[in-house]
C-alpha cells in the first residue's frame, strides 16, 4: 500500500452510489476515502459520489457514523454501488460508570444506559420523568403533577425505613446528594446511566444504597460546527378530575348527615332548628329552597385552566482534535394548570475540553440555571387543590359584591356564617389574593486537569462547586376578599436558602493492554463538604395592600439556621479482562463522614464482579442465531448516609417559660446521642444474562438480585418512659429481592421499521429484623396507620376491614358489631373471630409497593415518519386515601366524593352497599382507618405518544441543514385506574430526605412521623398529573 | 505549561489535604447547642429549670391529659365539632376508650417526656458544684413538679412505670408498671422532700413554693385516704396566712391579674405576641365557628348539667360559663363554654388568639375545700360560700339536697372549681365517680376509671401489662 502514492499519475475515474438497507435509502454524507491516504470525498444528497483513484488495486473505504465501514477494491469497475448496513455496535458502546467509562462489553454489574435519543422530544423539565416506565427495576413515579415537581425514584425497592432513599445523582462526575434534576436541561444531556446493583454503585460507597443516577452532559465532536435549534409549544390540561358532589347532591347528603345524628339522639328528621342543638341545625335555604343553588360551583373548574408552555433552545457544539466544546441556552416558560402558578427556567451551559499538549488536557463544565416559579397545591391537605375540593359547591365563585366568600358582611351569603360547618377555602383567596414566588439560582461548575504521567498512567484532578440559592416571598392581601376560611389581616414572609457544596477529586488511572490481557486500575482520593443556610422573616400589621415587601409592615418573626456535612473518601478499583471475553472487577471505597458517631465515622464498601462473554467463544459459532450472550455476576456492599447532619449528637432544643412575668429561654435535650452511630450497609448479589438473537435484532436482558440491608439507620421506637420516642440507631435488617426482564426487538427493519421495547420487574421487600423484641414500628397521621413489622414489607397499611354496610337490623344481629351500630352503618369484620369488634380486629389492609411494574414502547418508522407510544403499568399496590377523612365521610360539612352519594338511606333504598350513611356524629368506627380508605393503586397509563417527521436528507441538504424535524408529543395521555383521587401515583409524602435546602420529591412532612418516606403511598391532597401536548420543531445545521 | 500543571496540582492537593485531618469530619452543630457540655453552670441549670417548667404547658394543655380526664371524662363538659381526629376524642367522653386511642398514647408520651426534663435536672444537680441554697431550692421545685405529674398519672392510669432518674433505652425494658400504691408513696415522698427544700416565697414569681408543695401533699394524702396527715399539711398552709381569698370571684379571671394572694401554684403565660408562650385556653375552649377570625377548638363545652348545678344567684355561674359570642355583623350566637380564661382584649394573630391568662393549678379556695374534706369542719367550706354570697352550710336556706358535708363539698368543689380540671379527680378521690357519672348517662364501670395502657407501649415491651377491662 505504501506504493500507492507513487502510482499517482495513472488515475481512473470511478463513480457510484451508496445506499443503506434498501435501494431507496440513499445515504448522503458517507465518506469515501482511498485506503492509506487522506484523499477522498463524501456522497451527495442522492448518495452518489465521484472520485479519481490511482488504479484497479485501489481500496475504497466507505464509512458513515452508525454504519459498518466497508472496504471495496476498485478492480476494473468504474461504477461502484455499495450498500452499507447499520452497525451492530451495541457491545462497543461506551457506558459511563463511576469514575470512568467502560465498553458495554465489559460491564459486569447492572447498569442501564440511556442516551439522548430516548428522551429527546419529551417535554419534561426533569429528565428522569421521561424515563418512567422504560427502565426495569427503576420505579419512577410522579407523586405530584406540578410543573417542576421531581418524581420519586426507587431503584430496586426501598432499602431503608427511616434513612433517606433518594438515589445519588452524579452530574458529570460530581456526586450530589438530593440533587434536583430540574436544574439540568434535558437537552444538554448526552446520556443517563442508572447504576442498579451494589457492585456498580459501590464505587460511590456510602451513598450508593438507593442506586446512583449518572448524568453526563454533551460535548462537541471534532469536525464541523453543529448548531441545533429547537422550539416547542405545549398545552397542559387536567383531564382526569375528581368527581365531587354537585350542590344538590351535597345539600341532600348534608341534611341526611344532620338528620341521622339528630335521629340517633331521639329527634325526628323533620324537626325545626329551634329544637335542635347548634351543631345539628340545617341552613333554612337547604330545607326550604335547595333548588336555588342549581348544580352550584365546580371548584376544579375555577381552579384549573388549560395552560400553555413554550420551550426554546439553542446549542452550538463542535471542535477540533484538540478542543471540543458545547454551548447551549434554553428557556422554558410554563404556565401551570393551577391558577396563577407558573414555572420558568433559563439554563445556560458551557462545556469545554482542550488538550494543551499530548499529555495534558484541561476542561471546564459550567451550568447556570435559574428557575422562577410559583408552585402551590403540592403541600397536601391544607394547600389550594385539596382545600378547593373540600369547599362547598353551593357557594358561588363570586358573590354579588365581586368578593369571594360568604364571610363578606355586606353579602347576603353572610347568613351562612351562623353555621360552623360551612366550608369555603376559595382557591382564588390563596392564588389571586396572594403575591408569591420563588427564585432559584444554581451554578454547577467542574474544572479538571488530566495529565499522562507516564505511558498508560493518567492523573486527573478536579474541583467542583455547586452553589444553590433560593429566595421566596409571600404576601397575603388583607381580608382575602373574604374567600378564606377566616378573614385574616394581611401578612407576609420572605425566606432564603443557600447551599454550597465543594468537591475535590484526585485519581490515578492505569490502563494497560498486554497480549490477551487488559488491565485498568484506579486509585482516588476525594473530599467533599457542604454547608446549608436558611433564613426566614415574617411580618404583619400592614397599613394597606399597596406595598408587598416586609418593610411596609411590622416584622414579627425571623430565623436563620446553618448546617454542614463533610466527607472524605479513598477509592480503588481494578478491572481486568482476558481476551475481551472474561471480565473481573474489584473495587473498594473507604468513606469517612461527619454525620456519624465519633467511634464509627469510617466505613469500607467493597465489591467484586465478573462477566463472561459466552458468545465470543468458538463453540458458540455453531449457534449462529445467538449473536450475543453474556453472563454477569456481582456482589457488593453499599451504604446509606442519609440521616440528619448531626444525627449522632444529642442536641438541645428551645423550651421557654415565663419566669417572674418575663419570657425566659429554656433548653431541653431534644434527642438522645449515639456515639456509636455508623453506616447503614446493603449487601447485594446480582446475576444477569444478556442475550442477543438474530444479529441482535432481539435483545433480552434478565437480572435477579438479592440484597440485604443491615445495621439500618433507624429511628428505633424506644419505650417512651425514657423521655424519648425514638433513637437513631443501627438496628434491623431488610431484604429486597427481585427479577427484571428487558426485551428489545427490531420487529421490522425494512422500509417500515418497528421496534418494541418491553420491560417488567418485580421487587419483593421484606423486613427481617427490627429493634428490641422486633417491636413493630407504627406511625399515624390523622388516622392513617402505617406499620412495619418483621416478615412483612415496609409500611403496611394497618386498620379495620369494612365489609360494606349492614342493610337492616337482622344483619346487625347476625354478626359481631360495634355497640353503636344501627342499620346503614359499616359492617366491620371480626378479624380475630372473638365475637366482638375491638382494636384487635385491625389487620394489614394494604401496601403501596407494587407486585410488579412494566412498560412497553413501540416505535414505528417509515421514511421520515416516526410514531412511538409508551404504556406504563403498575400492579398490585394499594394507596391509602387520607382525603377520605374530608371527602369520603362527614367532616364538618366539607363536600363529598360523588361516589359517596350511593350511601344507605333506608332498608328499601340501601345504596350501593359500600357507602354507610352519613352522620355528623359517627359513633362507631366510620372515621377510623379501614379498608374504606384503601384503594387499589394498580394502573395502566398511556404515558406517551410521539409522532415526528424528519424532512428527507436531500431536502435538508438543500436547506443547508443536517436534519430538520417536526414532532408532536403527548404525555399522560390516558390513565386506566379506578382511584377516587387524581392519580394512583399521587403520594403527598414522597421520599425521606434530610436535605435542608434543595427541594426534591416529597417535601411534605407529617408531624406524626419522623420521616415522610414511611407514608409513601398515602394521598393527603395532591396535584393532578396534567395531560401535556407539545408541538415542536427542531433544526440541526 | 509545567508551571500551570504544578500550580493546579498544588491547589487541588491542598484542598484535598484539608481532609487528611480527622477534624475535617468533626463538625459541631451550627444552629443547635450540643448537649455534651450542658448541665455544668448555674446558667445551664437556669435554662434547664425553665425547660422543666415548660412541660406544664403540655401536661396542663387544654387538650392535654389533665383536661381530658378532669373535665371531659366527668359531667361538666362535652365536645361537638372539635378539630382533629374527633372519634378518638369522643372516646373519653363516652367511656369507649381503646388501647389504640392516639390521644391516650400522646398523653403517655407527654408525661414521660416531661418527667425526663425534671429527672435530668435532679440527676445532674447531684454532682454539680453550685451554691447550696440554689441547689436545694431547685431540687425542691423539681420534686414538686414530679410529685404533681405522678399525682395525675396514678389517677389516670393506676399502675404506671416509675421513672425517677434518666434511664437508657436498654434499661427501660426492665422498668415495668409499679403498683399504684408505690406511685402514691413516691408522690408523698417527693412532695415531703420538696416541702423541706422550698421556701415560702418563690425563687421567681411563678415557681413552686413550700405552700404549693404542702397543698399538693395534703391533696395527695387525701387521695391515699390519710385524712390525718392531709389535715396536718393543709392546716399548716392555712395557718401560715400566706394566702387568702380574693374578695371577688370574678377578679380571679382577669387576664391581667396574675399570681394573686389566692394563687398557690399557677402556670405562667404571656400574651400579646405570636412568639410568646401565650395562653391557648381561650382558643381551645372557644366554640368552633365560621363567624370569627380564628378557629375555636370547641374543647370542654359546658353541658346543661353543670349549667344547672349552680344555685340561683350564684354569680360564679356567669364567671365560669360564657353564653355565646358576637360575629362580624354583631349577630349573637348562643353557645356555652368555659369563660374563665377568655381574654377579650388579646390580639388576633394568624388565626390565633394570643391570650394572656395564667392557669391556676392550686388555689386557696381549693385548699379550703380540701381542709373541710380532711377535717370535716365546715368553716373552711363556708369561707368559700361566703365569698360567693350564698347561704352557708348549716343555714336553713342552704340547699337541702346537699345534706351531708360530703355532698356539700362535692357540689361546692364542682361549681367553685368548674372547668379547672378538678371534677373527675374529685369524684375519683371520694370514690363517687361510678355512682355519680352513671346517673349522668356515662357508660362507666370501675374498670373504666383508669385509662388503658397504650397498645404501642405494649407492642414495644410485651412485659408491660394492661389494665383490667381493656
Amino acid at each position: 500500500m505504501l506504493t500507492v502514492p507513487a502510482l499517482h499519475a495513472q488515475t481512473v475515474a470511478v463513480k457510484g452510489r451508496v445506499t443503506g438497507v434498501s435501494d431507496a435509502d440513499a445515504l448522503p454524507g458517507v465518506s469515501v476515502v482511498i485506503k492509506g491516504t487522506q484523499r477522498g470525498t463524501t456522497t451527495n444528497a442522492d448518495g452518489s459520489f465521484q472520485l479519481e483513484v490511482p488504479g484497479p488495486s485501489t481500496v475504497l473505504v466507505f464509512s458513515f457514523v452508525g454504519y459498518k465501514s466497508i472496504e471495496e477494491t476498485v478492480g476494473n469497475r468504474t461504477d461502484i454501488n455499495v450498500q452499507i448496513s447499520p452497525e451492530n455496535k451495541s457491545l462497543e458502546e461506551v457506558v459511563v460508570v463511576g469514575y470512568g467509562t467502560q465498553s458495554k462489553r465489559a460491564v459486569t454489574g447492572s447498569v442501564i444506559s440511556i442516551n439522548y435519543d430516548k428522551f429527546k422530544d419529551r417535554s419534561f423539565s426533569n429528565v428522569t420523568q421521561s424515563l418512567a416506565g422504560t427502565l426495569p427495576g427503576v420505579n419512577i413515579s410522579q407523586s405530584q403533577g406540578a410543573p417542576g415537581a421531581s418524581p420519586v425514584i426507587k431503584i430496586r425497592g426501598v432499602s431503608s425505613i427511616t434513612a433517606g432513599t433518594n438515589p445519588l445523582i452524579v452530574v458529570d462526575g460530581v456526586p450530589l446528594e438530593n440533587f434536583n434534576l430540574n436544574l439540568i436541561n434535558p437537552s444538554d444531556i448526552e446520556s443517563i446511566e442508572v447504576l442498579k446493583d451494589a457492585s456498580s454503585a459501590a464505587i460511590y460507597g456510602s451513598r450508593g444504597s438507593s442506586g446512583v443516577v449518572l448524568v453526563t452532559t454533551k460535548l462537541g465532536k471534532a469536525g464541523k460546527v453543529s448548531v441545533s435549534a429547537n422550539l416547542e409549544y405545549g398545552s397542559q390540561k387536567v383531564v382526569r378530575r375528581v368527581k365531587m358532589m354537585d350542590a344538590q347532591q351535597f345539600i341532600e347528603t348534608y341534611k341526611d348527615a344532620k338528620n341521622n345524628a339528630w335521629m340517633a339522639q331521639g329527634g325526628k328528621a323533620g324537626d325545626p332548628n329551634s329544637v335542635r342543638p347548634a351543631t345539628l341545625r340545617i341552613p333554612e335555604d337547604f330545607v326550604n329552597n335547595p333548588e336555588q343553588f342549581g348544580k352550584g360551583t365546580d371548584w376544579q373548574e375555577a381552579m384549573f385552566r388549560t395552560a400553555p408552555s413554550v420551550n426554546a433552545q439553542l446549542s452550538v457544539s463542535g471542535g477540533t482534535e484538540k478542543t471540543q466544546y458545547m454551548f447551549s441556552g434554553s428557556y422554558l416558560d410554563q404556565t401551570a394548570v393551577l391558577d396563577q402558578n407558573y414555572y420558568k427556567r433559563l439554563a445556560i451551559r458551557s462545556n469545554v475540553r482542550t488538550s494543551v499538549t499530548d499529555k495534558l488536557t484541561l476542561g471546564l463544565n459550567l451550568g447556570l440555571t435559574s428557575i422562577f416559579d410559583r408552585t402551590e397545591g403540592t403541600q397536601g391537605k391544607s394547600d389550594v387543590i385539596s382545600l378547593g375540593l373540600q369547599s362547598n359547591p353551593h357557594f358561588p365563585v363570586y358573590n354579588e359584591n365581586g368578593n369571594y366568600g360568604f364571610r363578606d358582611p355586606n353579602s347576603t351569603w353572610f347568613r351562612f356564617t351562623s353555621y360552623a360547618d360551612m366550608n369555603l377555602w376559595h382557591p382564588y383567596s390563596l392564588t389571586r389574593e396572594v403575591d408569591k414566588g420563588r427564585k432559584s439560582f444554581n451554578t454547577l461548575a467542574t474544572g479538571f486537569l488530566e495529565y499522562e504521567l507516564i505511558k498508560d498512567l493518567r492523573f486527573r484532578t478536579s474541583i467542583s462547586g455547586n452553589l444553590y440559592n433560593t429566595r421566596n416571598n409571600f404576601y397575603w392581601n388583607d381580608k382575602q376578599k373574604y374567600g378564606y376560611s377566616s378573614v385574616l389581616a394581611a401578612q407576609a414572609n420572605a425566606g432564603s436558602n443557600y447551599m454550597f457544596n465543594w468537591l475535590s477529586e484526585n485519581t490515578f488511572t492505569y490502563d494497560k493492554k498486554f497480549g490477551d490481557h487488559a488491565l485498568t486500575g484506579l486509585l482516588g482520593y476525594t473530599v467533599q463538604k457542604q454547608r446549608d443556610e436558611t433564613m426566614y422573616v415574617a411580618a404583619n400589621n400592614f397599613p394597606n395592600d399597596l406595598v408587598h415587601t416586609l418593610n411596609a409592615g411590622t416584622v414579627t418573626a425571623g430565623n436563620t439556621t446553618a448546617s454542614e456535612w463533610s466527607l472524605i473518601s479513598y477509592l480503588a478499583r481494578v478491572q481486568y479482562n482476558l481476551k475481551g471475553k472474561y471480565f473481573v472487577t474489584g473495587a473498594i471505597r473507604r468513606d469517612g463522614m461527619s454525620r456519624f458517631g465519633e467511634a464509627n465515622k469510617w466505613g469500607y464498601f467493597p465489591s467484586v464482579s465478573a462477566g463472561w462473554l459466552i458468545s465470543d467463544e468458538t463453540f458458540m459459532s455453531a449457534i449462529p442465531a445467538v449473536s450475543n450472550l453474556k453472563l454477569r455476576a456481582s456482589y457488593g456492599v453499599t451504604g446509606n448516609n442519609q440521616i440528619p447532619n448531626y444525627g449522632a449528637i444529642s442536641l438541645l432544643g428551645s423550651a421557654p417559660y415565663v419566669n417572674g412575668g418575663t419570657l425566659a429561654n429554656g433548653l431541653k435535650v431534644s434527642g438522645l446521642s449515639n456515639p456509636t452511630l455508623k453506616w447503614e450497609k446493603t449487601d447485594q448479589f446480582n446475576l444477569g444474562l444478556d442475550l442477543g438473537l438474530y444479529n441482535n435484532r432481539v435483545n433480552v436482558s434478565a437480572e435477579v438480585y438479592n440484597s440485604i440491608t443491615r445495621d439500618m439507620l433507624l429511628f428505633v421506637p424506644i419505650p417512651d418512659i425514657t423521655g424519648f420516642s425514638s433513637q437513631l440507631t443501627n438496628i434491623g435488617k431488610m431484604r429486597n429481592r427481585g427479577v427484571e426482564l428487558n426485551i428489545s426487538s427490531k420487529n421490522l427493519t425494512g422500509a417500515v421499521t418497528w421496534t418494541t421495547d418491553f420491560n417488567i420487574s418485580r421487587n419483593r421487600n421484606k423486613v427481617l429484623q427490627l429493634g428490641p423484641g422486633n417491636a413493630p414500628i407504627q406511625y399515624v397521621d390523622n388516622v392513617v396507620t402505617v406499620r412495619t413489622e418483621v416478615g412483612q414489607p415496609v409500611s403496611n397499611f394497618y386498620g379495620y376491614i369494612f365489609d360494606g354496610v349492614f342493610k337492616n337490623q337482622a344483619e346487625i344481629d347476625g354478626y359481631p358489631h360495634h355497640s353503636s351500630t344501627t342499620p346503614g352503618d359499616p359492617r366491620v369484620r371480626d378479624v380475630n373471630g372473638d365475637g366482638q369488634i375491638t382494636d384487635a380486629d385491625r389487620t394489614i389492609i394494604g401496601n403501596n409497593q407494587p407486585d410488579f411494574i412494566t412498560g412497553i414502547t413501540n416505535t414505528v418508522g417509515y421514511k421520515g415518519f416516526e410514531l412511538s407510544f409508551l404504556f406504563q403499568g403498575s400492579f398490585g399496590g394499594e394507596i391509602a386515601n387520607n382525603n377520605v377523612r374530608f371527602l369520603g365521610t362527614w367532616d364538618n360539612g366539607r363536600n363529598f366524593y360523588e361516589s359517596m352519594y350511593q350511601y344507605w338511606r333506608s332498608e328499601s333504598n340501601p345504596g350501593d352497599g359500600k357507602h354507610f350513611k352519613p352522620s355528623v356524629n359517627y359513633l362507631g368506627l366510620q372515621k377510623q382507618f379501614s379498608s374504606y380508605w384503601v384503594e387499589d393503586a394498580s394502573f395502566v397509563r398511556l404515558k406517551n405518544i410521539r409522532v415526528s417527521y424528519s424532512i428527507p436528507s436531500a431536502w435538508a441538504g438543500k436547506l443547508k441543514m443536517k436534519d430538520a424535524r417536526i414532532y408532536v408529543n403527548a404525555e399522560n395521555v390516558h390513565l386506566f385506574s379506578k382511584y377516587l383521587g387524581y392519580d394512583p401515583e399521587n403520594t403527598t409524602y414522597g421520599t425521606t430526605s434530610y436535605s435542608s435546602s434543595m427541594e426534591t420529591s416529597g417535601s411534605y412532612t407529617s408531624g406524626n412521623a419522623p420521616v415522610p418516606g414511611a407514608f409513601a403511598g398515602v394521598d393527603y391532597g395532591s396535584y393532578p398529573l396534567p395531560r401535556v401536548i407539545t408541538v415542536g420543531i427542531k433544526a440541526d445545521i | 505549561m509545567k508551571k500551570l500543571i504544578l500550580l493546579l496540582s498544588i491547589v487541588s492537593l491542598t484542598v484535598g489535604s484539608w481532609g487528611c485531618k480527622e477534624s475535617f469530619l468533626t463538625l459541631a452543630p451550627a444552629s443547635n447547642p450540643n448537649a455534651e457540655n450542658f448541665y455544668k453552670t448555674k446558667a445551664d441549670f437556669d435554662l434547664a429549670a425553665t425547660a422543666a417548667y415548660n412541660t406544664l404547658y403540655t401536661v396542663y394543655h387544654p387538650q392535654g391529659a389533665v383536661s381530658y380526664a378532669g373535665e371531659l371524662m366527668a359531667d361538666n363538659a362535652t365536645i361537638y365539632n372539635i378539630s382533629g381526629n374527633q372519634a378518638d376524642k369522643w372516646q373519653f367522653r363516652d367511656y369507649t376508650l381503646a388501647p389504640a386511642n392516639t390521644l391516650v398514647y400522646q398523653f403517655w408520651q407527654d408525661f414521660y417526656r416531661s418527667l425526663y426534663n425534671i429527672n435530668i435536672v435532679l440527676d445532674k444537680l447531684e454532682g454539680a458544684t453550685l451554691d447550696a441554697d440554689y441547689k436545694t431550692k431547685l431540687q425542691g421545685e423539681m420534686l414538686f413538679l414530679r410529685g404533681l405529674y405522678y399525682y395525675n398519672m396514678v389517677q389516670i392510669w393506676g399502675d404506671v412505670p416509675l421513672v425517677i432518674k434518666p434511664i437508657t433505652a436498654a434499661e427501660s425494658y426492665n422498668v415495668l408498671r409499679s403498683p399504684a400504691a408505690e406511685i402514691k408513696a413516691q408522690v408523698i415522698k417527693d412532695l415531703t422532700e420538696a416541702k423541706g427544700k422550698l421556701a415560702a416565697a418563690p425563687s421567681l414569681v411563678g415557681r413552686a413554693t413550700k405552700g404549693a408543695a404542702q397543698t399538693l401533699l395534703g391533696k395527695a394524702y387525701l387521695m391515699t385516704g390519710d385524712k390525718t396527715n392531709a389535715a396536718k399539711e393543709l392546716k399548716e398552709v392555712y395557718d401560715s396566712k400566706q394566702y387568702e381569698l380574693l374578695p371577688a370571684y370574678t377578679s380571679l379571671w382577669d387576664p391581667k391579674v396574675k399570681n394573686t394572694k389566692e394563687s398557690i401554684f399557677e402556670i405562667q403565660f404571656l400574651g400579646g405576641s405570636a412568639i410568646h408562650p401565650f395562653s391557648v385556653y381561650h382558643r381551645e375552649f372557644f366554640p368552633n365557628s365560621n363567624a370569627l377570625g380564628f378557629y375555636g377548638s370547641g374543647m370542654n363545652q359546658a353541658v346543661d348539667d353543670i349549667w344547672n348545678e349552680f344555685e340561683t344567684g350564684d354569680s360564679r355561674k356567669f364567671a365560669s360559663i360564657d353564653t355565646g359570642f358576637v360575629d362580624a355583623k354583631g349577630v349573637f350566637t348562643p353557645a356555652r363554654f368555659p369563660k374563665k380564661w377568655m381574654d377579650k382584649s388579646a390580639p388576633l394573630i394568624n388565626q390565633d388568639i394570643a391570650a394572656n391568662n395564667n392557669f391556676m393549678v392550686l388555689r386557696y379556695a381549693d385548699l379550703l375545700l380540701l381542709l373541710t374534706e380532711a377535717t370535716g369542719e365546715v368553716s373552711y367550706l363556708n369561707e368559700v360560700r361566703k365569698r360567693a354570697n350564698l347561704p352557708l352550710y348549716g343555714a336553713t336556706s342552704y340547699p337541702a339536697k346537699y345534706n351531708t358535708v360530703a355532698l356539700a363539698l362535692e357540689h361546692e368543689r364542682r361549681v367553685e372549681l368548674a372547668f379547672e380540671f378538678q371534677r373527675w379527680f374529685d369524684l375519683k378521690r371520694t370514690g363517687r365517680a361510678v355512682e355519680v357519672l352513671k346517673t349522668k348517662g356515662k357508660n362507666i364501670t370501675d374498670n373504666k376509671l383508669v385509662l388503658p395502657v397504650p397498645n404501642i407501649v405494649r407492642d414495644q415491651n410485651n412485659k408491660i401489662t394492661q389494665n383490667q377491662g381493656y
